[in-house]
C-alpha cells in the first residue's frame, strides 16, 4: 500500500481530478438546488450526459466570425487545465510545477481564459453575447481589487503568495484560523467566487432571461463541441475556485502528505466531498437570496472589498 | 508563537487564540456598523443594532472570564437586557406606531400603513451618496481612525490594541452614517451605535471602570432612545416623512 506514485503522475492526477470532477460538482449543485425548491431535479450525472451529447453534435460558426471564435474555447480550456498544476489540489507538499506561478499567476491565467471567451463573444456580432462579454469585463474590473487585497492578506500572513504556503500556515495552528485577517480574506474570496461562478446575488445560474445575464450570455453563439468545451471550462473554473477556497483558505485538511497511492486516492475523495459540501452551501444561498439588480452589483462588490480591506488593515495593526 | 509552516521574517505572526477571538468579535462589531450603514430597511437596521450590541456583551463576558473582572458580568447582562432587548423593542414599537414597518406581515399594520403615506417613510433612498461610494468613503474614514490610533501606540492590559483601533473606526463610521443618511431613524441608529463604539473603547482602555459609571451610561442610552423616539414621532407627525431634507429650510 505504500507504493509511491511518481511525482509527475500525482501532478497529472491533479489536472485529471479537476477536469473529471468539475461537471459532477455542477450536477450536485443543481440537484440540491432543485430538491430545496421541491423539484425532483436532474441526475447528478446529467452534466456529463449533456457534455457527451454536445460533443456528438455538429459545430456551427456565425457568418463573418473569424478564427478567434473557434480558437477561444480551446485556448480557454487549456488555461483551465493549467491552473490545477499551480494550486494544492491533492497534496500538501509543493509539486515541481506548482512553483511556476503563485496565486496571482493562477489568477492571471483564469482571467486570460475569461478574456478569450469574451473576445469570442465579441467576434460573433450577436448583441446578447456582446452584452454578456462587456458586462463580464466591467464587473471583473471591479472585483479585481478585492482579489488583490485577498492576495495582500495572504502575502502578509505567509511572507509569500504561494498557495501551498498559506495552506501550510492555516494547518499549523488554531490561532491562524481564528485571526480576523484570515476569516475576512476567506469571506471576501467567497463573495468573489459567488460572482465569478455566476451565482445568485449576482446572476441566475440557470435562468433564460438574457437581461440579467453576465457570464451565461457569452457562449450564446457557440454550438457542438465548442459549446461543450465552454460549458466544461466554466464547470472547471468553478471547481478550481472552490479548490482554492477549500484547500488554501477554509479547510486544507485531507490532502495527501506523501505521494503514496492510498493518500492520493483519499485526497481525491476528500476534495470531491469538500467541493460538493461547498456546492450545497452555494445552492442554499442560491435559494435564500434574490438576484441583485445589475446596478446593485457594485454594492455587492463594495461589501467584498470592505471585507478584504479590513483584513489587510487588521494585519497592519499587528492584530490580524 | 512559532509556526510550523514555511514562514519568512516579514510575516505578521498570528495572535494568540484569545487575542484572535477578541479581535474577531471587535471586527464583527465594525462589520455590523457597516451593515447598518448600507442597510436600506429600518427593521433590519434595528436588528443589526441588536446584533452589534449582542457582540459587545459577548466581548464583555469574554473579558470578564479571562481577566477575572466579575463586575463585567453584571455589565454584560445589563447591557444585553437594555441594548439587545429593550431599545430594539422600543424602536420597533415606535416605528410600527407610525407605520414605517407596518408593511411587514409579522408586524400588524399600523395606523398609516396601507395609506399613501407609508411610501413617504421609506428610507431606502436616503443615502446622500450612492451606496457603493458611501461604503468607500466610510472605508477611508475607518482607515484614518485605524491608523491614527495605532500610531498613538496605546497599549491595554486587558485587550489587544487592535480592538481599540477597531472601536475608534466604529465611532467614526457611526459619524459617517449620521452624516450620509438623510432620515431620522438612521441618524438615531447611528447615534445609538456610536454609543456601542464608545462602550467598546471603554472595554479596551478601562475595563475596570466603576460599575456605577457604566450603568449611568446605559441609562443615558435609554433616555437617548426615548428622546429620539419622541423626536422621530414629532418629525414624522409634522413632515409626514422620515427625511430630514425638510429641515434644511430652517437654516438661517
Amino acid at each position: 500500500m505504500t507504493a509511491d506514485l511518481p511525482i509527475p503522475v500525482v501532478q497529472f492526477c491533479q489536472v485529471v481530478t479537476t477536469a473529471v470532477a468539475a461537471p459532477g460538482v455542477s450536477g450536485v449543485i443543481s440537484r440540491v438546488e432543485a430538491r430545496l425548491q421541491g423539484r425532483a431535479g436532474p441526475r447528478i450525472l446529467q452534466p456529463y450526459y449533456d457534455l457527451a451529447k454536445l460533443f456528438r453534435k455538429e459545430a456551427l460558426a456565425p457568418e463573418g466570425s473569424s478564427w478567434v471564435f473557434l480558437a477561444a474555447p480551446l485556448a480557454a480550456m487549456a488555461c483551465y487545465l493549467t491552473v490545477p498544476l499551480l494550486i494544492p489540489v491533492l497534496t500538501t507538499f509543493g509539486l515541481p510545477l506548482g512553483y511556476m506561478g503563485d496565486i496571482l499567476g493562477g489568477g492571471f491565467i483564469l482571467s486570460l481564459a475569461s478574456f478569450l471567451v469574451a473576445l469570442a463573444a465579441l467576434d460573433t456580432g450577436s448583441p446578447y453575447a456582446q452584452l454578456g462579454a462587456s458586462r463580464a469585463k466591467t464587473f471583473a474590473a471591479i472585483t479585481e481589487p478585492v482579489v488583490l487585497f485577498v492576495v495582500f492578506t495572504v502575502a502578509l500572513v505567509t511572507g509569500t503568495d504561494l498557495p501551498y504556503a498559506l495552506a501550510a500556515t492555516v494547518r499549523s495552528s488554531a490561532g491562524q484560523i481564528i485571526r480576523p485577517a484570515h476569516l475576512l480574506a476567506a469571506a471576501a474570496l467567497f463573495l468573489v467566487i459567488l460572482y465569478e461562478t455566476g451565482r445568485i446575488p449576482v446572476e441566475t445560474h440557470t435562468g433564460t432571461n438574457e437581461f440579467g445575464m453576465i457570464e451565461e450570455a457569452r457562449p450564446f453563439e457557440h454550438s457542438g463541441p465548442y459549446f461543450a468545451l465552454l460549458r466544461w471550462g466554466s464547470a472547471m473554473k468553478q471547481l478550481i475556485l472552490y479548490t482554492i477556497l477549500i484547500n488554501v483558505f477554509v479547510a486544507p485538511w485531507g490532502l495527501a502528505s506523501t505521494p503514496g497511492l492510498l493518500p492520493v486516492l483519499l485526497a481525491i475523495a476528500a476534495l470531491v466531498g469538500k467541493a460538493a459540501l461547498l456546492g450545497v452551501v452555494v445552492a442554499v444561498i442560491d435559494n435564500s437570496f434574490a438576484k441583485l439588480r445589475l446596478f446593485k452589483i457594485t454594492e455587492f462588490t463594495a461589501a467584498a472589498f470592505l471585507l478584504a480591506v479590513l483584513g489587510v488593515f487588521t494585519l497592519y495593526l499587528g492584530g490580524g | 508563537m512559532s509556526l510550523a509552516g514555511p514562514v519568512l521574517a516579514t510575516t505578521v505572526a498570528a495572535p494568540s487564540a484569545l487575542a484572535g477571538g477578541v479581535n474577531v468579535i471587535a471586527v464583527g462589531v465594525l462589520l455590523a456598523e457597516f451593515g447598518m450603514f448600507r442597510q436600506a430597511m429600518l427593521r433590519d437596521q434595528v436588528r443589526l443594532y441588536a446584533a452589534q450590541s449582542a457582540l459587545l456583551s459577548a466581548l464583555a463576558v469574554v473579558v470578564a472570564a479571562t481577566r477575572h473582572l466579575p463586575e463585567l458580568y453584571a455589565l454584560a447582562g445589563l447591557s444585553f437586557a437594555l441594548k439587545v432587548v429593550v431599545v430594539p423593542i422600543v424602536l420597533h414599537r415606535m416605528l410600527r406606531g407610525i407605520g414605517v414597518i407596518g408593511g411587514d406581515p409579522r408586524w400588524p399594520a399600523g395606523s398609516y400603513s396601507g395609506s399613501a403615506r407609508s411610501g413617504s417613510t421609506d428610507i431606502a433612498g436616503s443615502h446622500a451618496l450612492g451606496v457603493a461610494s458611501a461604503v468607500l468613503v466610510a472605508i477611508a474614514v475607518a482607515a484614518f481612525g485605524f491608523f491614527t490610533v495605532a500610531a498613538l501606540g496605546l497599549a491595554s492590559p486587558v485587550l489587544p490594541a487592535t480592538a481599540l483601533s477597531v472601536s475608534v473606526a466604529v465611532i467614526l463610521v457611526a459619524f459617517v452614517l449620521m452624516i450620509v443618511r438623510r432620515d431620522v431613524v438612521s441618524q438615531a441608529i447611528g447615534f445609538l451605535s456610536l454609543e456601542n463604539g464608545v462602550s467598546l473603547t471603554a472595554l479596551v482602555v478601562a475595563a475596570g471602570l466603576p460599575l456605577i459609571l457604566e450603568i449611568a451610561f446605559l441609562f443615558d442610552l435609554l433616555v437617548a432612545a426615548v428622546v429620539f423616539g419622541l423626536l422621530i414621532r414629532v418629525h414624522h407627525g409634522r413632515a409626514e416623512s422620515m427625511s430630514t431634507a425638510d429641515l434644511t429650510s430652517l437654516r438661517g
